[in-house]
């Protein structure tokens, strides 16, 4: 699958790497060059995720990351009302089939999933996370 | 009419105000508390601090009753979101946000959005007005943007100067409404009208085709 991924903060990064681990061919957009350090270097270097250093709120930017021939879209900055703007465009103006968002706020995970948009919680997954760890423990 | 603007910025303070004149009873929302200071300054206790993109901001300005909302902050997909609830949420019957980015007016147009005002073209519509030899204005897109309102200035050199109107050919689907001339006076329009130099020519035109009609009515001899 061709999947765009928008930010490379750290569900953005880890999503990357997931991704591109089982194969899918990741892409992914954030304009702040410094915020890529959160994937291993030798991963971009040899090509396996693609970084676009460009402004993904603007459809150039998506288009050059080629969302035209895109499966999936998953918006992951820190801004819920930015990743419900750019998962429309995705949607609408580009037709991707899969749409994600990363949510902090209850209202846009209520407003995106009208929207029909698929979201996933930022503060549930940790929570989902640390409980996992925990259960580890015994 | 109750209506409910979000953002007390350039755009939301002017309109509330006018609004308020009007005889209209107006709420803004904005999230800095400084704002919304001035705006009870200078209209009074009309205007709330919150974050519009949470429903329970929204619904403590009494969105629910609200015959409009109106978004005019900085940040287009604010505008969007908050739009989005009203509608959806809310019930709100119109809703209308202010787009900074052409391309994201499009995209509130096929989002669902009731009116949208793209700040560019707006600008850029009043700057072209100002410069004489731009000869293409776009006033104002209609049908979905499948249709838009065109202003064309006639060249002096132009090779359709002199011509009877009925004579030009124009692209399918374009409607000549008025011809204007340099003196500001609009002619009659009938099979005898003749394009004559910097005429100005409003037409509604099928958007795909605004540009193969400017060519043709701005070719040079």
């Amino acid at each position: 699958m061709n999947v765009i991924i928008l930010g490379a903060g750290h569900v953005g990064s880890t999503l990357a790497q997931k991704l591109s681990d089982i194969g899918h061919r990741v892409t992914v957009i954030e304009k702040d060059p410094h915020a890529v350090s959160l994937i291993p270097r030798n991963r971009v270097d040899s090509g396996s995720i693609i970084f676009i250093h460009k402004d993904g709120s603007k459809a150039s930017s998506m288009v050059d990351a080629g969302i035209v021939d895109a499966d999936a879209f998953i918006a992951t900055t820190g801004n819920d009302s930015l990743n419900g703007l750019t998962a429309q465009r995705a949607k609408i103006v580009f037709g991707v089939e899969k749409v994600i968002t990363a949510v902090k706020g209850e209202g846009s995970r209520v407003l995106h999933e009208s929207l029909g948009i698929t979201t996933i919680n930022k503060s549930n997954l940790a929570s989902d996370q640390l409980v996992t760890h925990l259960s580890e423990l015994g | 009419m109750y209506l409910v603007i979000v953002g007390a910025g350039k755009v939301g303070i002017p309109l509330a105000s006018s609004l308020i004149n009007e005889g209209h009873e107006v709420y803004v929302i904005d999230h800095s508390e400084e704002a919304v200071n001035e705006v009870q300054r200078e209209l009074g206790m009309v205007a709330t601090v919150g974050d519009a993109t949470q429903p329970s901001a929204l619904k403590e300005a009494g969105l629910s009753r609200a015959d409009v909302l109106i978004a005019t902050t900085n940040s287009d997909e604010v505008n969007l979101a908050t739009c989005q609830l009203a509608k959806l949420q809310f019930k709100v019957p119109r809703t209308i946000a202010v787009a900074h980015t052409p391309e994201n007016a499009a995209l509130f147009d096929l989002a669902g959005i009731d009116l949208v005002v793209s700040a560019t073209d707006l600008v850029l519509a009043n700057l072209t007005t100002a410069l004489p030899t731009h000869p293409l204005i776009r006033l104002m897109p209609l049908a979905d943007r499948s249709v838009e309102l065109i202003a064309i200035k006639i060249p002096a050199a132009g090779t359709v100067v002199g011509n009877k109107l009925t004579d030009t050919r124009l692209p399918y689907g374009t409607k000549i409404i008025l011809l204007i001339n340099t003196d500001g006076h609009t002619k009659s329009l009938d099979n005898d009208s003749v394009i004559e130099a910097e005429d100005e020519i409003i037409a509604l035109s099928s958007t795909n085709s605004t540009a193969e009609l400017w060519e043709i009515l701005t070719e040079l001899r």
